[in-house]
């Protein structure tokens, strides 16, 4: 960075409006150009692993789910494939499948997630109802299939929870056709919009080289021309047989430059992608059993017994995901759990991203590799066993009613002073 | 690439090396082997096994995982050779030791620049060092966070998982 009299800083963060999770930026500024950045994560670091050194592994495989809300069948597979791996458990074929086409739902709804987000940080919020309106299609059928919006709890040790039953395939293959019909609206309203284009073309570029000097993950390496996609070059579960491919701008026709309109090209493409996987797993899985351990206290008593180590990976919508168990007999929690989220490896590739942009585009490029938050936007009650659904508004107003309540009941704060 | 050509580079780059091959079979219909190497490479082989990894194909390293083991600390480098192709990455696994009397080991990000975050979260985890490394700040951690916590021995987290289970308690 250039020492000259006029370049200033100014911190970003933690808590900013353009960014929905803690992170913090300290951008070096000279005018309106951004001369270098310092990046801090850690203001949401929970300390998870450290939490599984004192449960066990069932316990622990609840925990990876609340790593993050998105990602919630993400994490959980690679867990179960590390575990698997080190105790040396087979998981039946059906629920191989199964867990390809959960997590395919998952990448659909994080990406029109991301393409939201974008579409705001942009200012062009008509686009972010619409792609959050179409959206809740997949979210119905995670919750029809899952009984969940988010945090499904459908992988286990040895296969999945839930079985997708005859009567809900239909609904899943209208789903599909319901997206099908609707890409090209999706990508016109991004790709082939000239507003868009203006403040995503050539804005927040991360270079081939960089990217991969940087060891960037998912759609953030792939925009940036990398072919690098853990379903395609280490393959696991049944996606080697499913021919994933990984998706590079040039599936648009386009040489990829890096920007954050690549990016834009690489999730709405992926999204097609995953309605071809999720078709392909319905009509290619076989029947058979979901799980090798319908016994929980079997599955327990068996893992307390197993010692080894393993791996186990996943594409999630944002990139890869590793994680690393060392199980020792006897011990029923894990020795080491070592979880890789995908932003830690992306976050080193902000700084050249941000380099020589302008300070208005830091929000369009810190959510460019991909922010993610949790939608609490409504909850279902079941009273004398009739459903019903509480919405937003109503929950806003128990909340409101609760703190008149609660403050009813507090004695007067004394000023200062006393109350003298 | 394969998991034979990735052996040959390692074994020519660090002599004695002895990896580990752990195939993984992979799939229903038409089931393959995913090729994965576990290799311990003394503290000295460490930047000439990486150098040899990255000549051989496009270089990933997913994270460094690491655990106390009394008067060792054990790091397990997670890579990924030669992404690009479709099942042709090879997992490397690189298991380095280090005695907690001298917690040194040279740094990789000279090589691969993608290493630094997480050469970053073991100094402020485990208390160990890395020469060369470009920074030394702390990632995760509050700056003035006492102990490490990966350390089984540290009298600062022993405080703190104390803490942690009183609070815990009273949770209950």
């Amino acid at each position: 960075m250039p020492e000259t009299q006029n370049v200033y800083e100014i911190p970003i963060g933690p808590i900013h409006p353009a960014l929905k999770e803690p992170i913090r930026f300290t951008f070096q500024v000279e005018g309106e150009r951004i001369r270098g950045v310092d990046v801090r994560a850690g203001f949401a670091h929970r300390g998870i692993e450290f939490m599984a050194m004192k449960r066990n592994l069932i316990q622990t495989l609840y925990l990876s789910e609340r790593i993050c809300g998105i990602c919630s069948i993400s994490h959980p597979i690679a867990i179960t494939l590390a575990v698997e791996r080190a105790a040396g458990i087979e998981v039946p074929p059906r629920a191989q499948y199964l867990r390809v086409i959960f997590s395919e739902l998952e990448r659909i709804h994080s990406h029109l997630l991301w393409a939201g987000v974008a579409a705001h940080e942009l200012g062009f919020d008509t686009l972010l109802h619409l792609t959050w309106k179409v959206r809740e299609q997949v979210l119905d059928i995670l919750e029809e299939l899952s009984g969940n919006r988010i945090d499904y709890a459908i992988p286990i040790y040895g296969g999945v929870r839930r079985d997708i039953v005859p009567a809900q395939v239909p609904k899943v293959e209208a789903m599909v056709r319901y997206y099908r019909g609707l890409l090209d609206e999706l990508l016109d309203a991004f790709l082939r919009d000239p507003s868009v284009e203006a403040r995503t073309r050539d804005v927040g570029i991360l270079t081939a080289q960089e990217a991969d000097s940087l060891c960037a993950v998912g759609p953030t390496a792939r925009a940036s021309g990398l072919s690098k996609d853990v379903r395609q070059d280490r393959p696991y579960l049944v996606y080697g047989e499913l021919g994933v491919r990984a998706i590079t701008p040039r599936d648009w026709g386009l040489e990829p430059r890096g920007d954050v309109y690549d990016k834009a090209v690489v999730r709405l493409l992926e999204i097609g992608q995953s309605l071809d996987l999720i078709e392909k797993c319905l009509y290619e899985m076989p029947d058979g059993e979901i799980t090798s351990f319908p016994k929980i206290p079997a599955l327990l008593a068996y893992l307390k017994k197993a010692e080894g180590e393993g791996l186990g990976w996943h594409e999630a919508p944002r990139g890869e995901v590793i994680h690393y168990i060392r199980l020792e007999a006897g011990v029923e929690e894990p020795v080491v759990w070592k979880v890789k989220a995908p932003t830690y490896s992306n976050l080193m590739s902000w700084v050249p991203m941000f380099r020589d942009q302008e300070v208005a585009d830091i929000p369009i490029i810190a959510a460019s590799i991909d922010p993610c938050m949790c939608c609490m936007d409504r909850v279902h009650v079941v009273r004398d066993g009739s459903p019903g659904t509480v919405l937003k508004e109503e929950l806003l107003r128990l909340s409101r009613a609760k703190t008149e309540r609660v403050t009813r009941h507090l004695s007067p704060v004394p000023r200062h002073g006393g109350a003298a | 690439m394969t998991a034979d050509q990735v052996t040959r580079a390692l074994t020519a780059a660090v002599p004695g090396l002895q990896p580990e091959l752990r195939p993984r079979k992979v799939g229903v219909r038409s089931p393959v082997e995913v090729p994965e190497l576990w290799v311990e490479v003394p503290r000295e082989g460490l930047v000439p096994a990486v150098a040899a990894l990255k000549a051989e194909g496009p270089l990933h390293i997913s994270v460094i995982s690491g655990r106390d083991v009394g008067e060792k600390i054990e790091l397990l480098y997670h890579f990924a050779v030669g992404y690009g192709t479709p099942g042709g990455e090879v997992t490397v696994t690189l298991r380095v030791t280090v005695s907690k009397a001298d917690p040194v080991l040279p740094s990789i990000c000279g090589l691969l620049p993608g290493a630094e975050t997480t050469e970053r979260e073991k100094i402020e985890f485990l208390g160990v060092s890395f020469t060369g490394i470009p920074s030394t700040a702390h990632v995760f951690l509050p700056d003035d966070f006492p102990g490490h916590p990966w350390r089984k021995d540290d009298p600062e987290t022993a405080k703190l998982v104390n803490r942690l289970v009183e609070w815990e308690g009273k949770d209950a």
